[in-house]
């Protein structure tokens, strides 16, 4: 009946520490969003449009790179941040 | 803001918004969430030619957040995943040029349509059929609250089949199985994602559990996990032809990074036919969504 030999994750019958994390994570993301738009979009954006104009293939790879690297951080940056508050993550 | 690549003006916090949503129910239910996101990204105002490539982008980039937040919870199964990827690839080329030929005849929206609205139809209602029951079931049984199914014959069926090279999955607490069903599986889905311009996450996240018979949790990591190959793949492809504007994704992907780890976080609270349940919905709502494309 089991669908497998291993249990699946431990489950937290409270939502407390997840709605917790939600509301940082949100709160920490407003500034970062804002940020991002300011700096690095408009900055990236002629650089993209160049190179979209210039040569598709160099344009695929910044853009499945930027996408790859912006992936990356976001993850890494939340985990860290959530980790420095002290919230089960 | 004026997007330059696609020639657009578009809301930012609207498009990010858009990736909030489409992330968590990514993060929760392992799909890529195309079939929400492609239309929202329309009525933004984002060209047509535009929508699928750049949600591809978004989509990749938002698997990588999720899954490494799955993993962390050891819900990805690599084996699995690098397995399915051998089937996919050539699923997707397929699928496409199946497009091809049916564009001849000139009724593709007609035929990928119902086709799309058959498939998901089937699986919405087999997925909640089956995770009501072993709801139930658990109830008046007292089952442990683990992840369980109600239909044993088609989980052990192609564990059967034991044409090899056999291989165990352990993260999956699968013991013996054919490489062959793995790479099917990933053929089947890849051809479908090609045929029909999805992500395919709909159909592998229950052939992963009724078919392999993979717990439900590790199925939703490994099939995100499996997204980041199949939508990177699909972003450099739709790139090449110059249908991806980056700018929209990466402003997409804020969202989608908290929202996919809300998401997987989330999957932490409920037991396996719950999630399973919730996800039935996914692709019964996304086949009322095509209908009203089509005219009804």
């Amino acid at each position: 009946m089991s669908d497998s030999s291993t249990s699946p994750p431990k489950q937290d019958p409270s939502l407390q520490p997840l709605l917790r994390s939600i509301l940082l994570e949100i709160a920490i993301y407003v500034p970062v969003v804002a940020a991002y738009y300011w700096l690095i979009l408009r900055y990236a954006s002629d650089k993209f449009t160049s190179l979209y104009q210039d040569s598709l293939a160099r344009y695929a790879i910044a853009a499945i790179l930027a996408i790859v690297i912006q992936g990356v951080l976001l993850e890494m940056l939340t985990s860290w941040l959530l980790r420095r508050f002290g919230l089960r993550h | 803001m004026f997007f330059p690549l696609s020639q657009v003006f578009a809301n930012p916090f609207a498009l990010t918004v858009i990736g909030f949503i489409v992330g968590i129910l990514g993060g929760f239910f392992g799909v890529g969430g195309g079939f929400l996101a492609g239309p929202l990204l329309f009525w933004t105002g984002v060209p047509m030619n535009f929508v699928v490539g750049t949600d591809l982008a978004h989509m990749t980039g938002k698997s990588i957040v999720a899954t490494r937040r799955h993993r962390a919870l050891g819900n990805v199964d690599l084996r699995l995943g690098l397995l399915m990827i051998v089937g996919t690839i050539p699923g997707i080329e397929i699928g496409a040029q199946l497009i091809e030929i049916v564009d001849k005849t000139g009724h593709v929206d007609y035929i990928v349509g119902y086709t799309y609205v058959v498939i998901l139809t089937v699986i919405g209602l087999f997925t909640g059929w089956e995770s009501i029951r072993t709801i139930r079931k658990k109830r008046t049984d007292r089952l442990p609250a683990k992840d369980v199914l109600d239909i044993e014959h088609i989980e052990r069926r192609p564990r059967l089949f034991k044409i090899p090279p056999l291989i165990s999955l352990p993260v999956s607490g699968v013991e013996s199985i054919s490489i062959w069903s793995i790479i099917f599986i990933g053929f089947f889905t890849g051809l479908l994602a090609g045929f029909l311009g999805v992500g395919g996450g709909f159909a592998r996240l229950p052939m992963l559990v009724y078919i392999i018979g993979v717990p439900t949790h590790v199925a939703v990591g490994t099939d995100l996990f499996e997204i980041i190959i199949s939508a990177g793949y699909g972003t450099i492809t739709h790139s090449l032809k110059g249908n991806v504007d980056i700018m929209i994704a990466l402003t997409m992907l804020l969202g989608a990074g908290i929202g996919a780890q809300i998401g997987a976080m989330g999957t932490r609270y409920f037991s396996g036919p719950v999630i399973r349940l919730l996800f039935s919905i996914l692709p019964l709502i996304a086949a009322a969504l095509v209908l009203l494309r089509l005219g009804f």
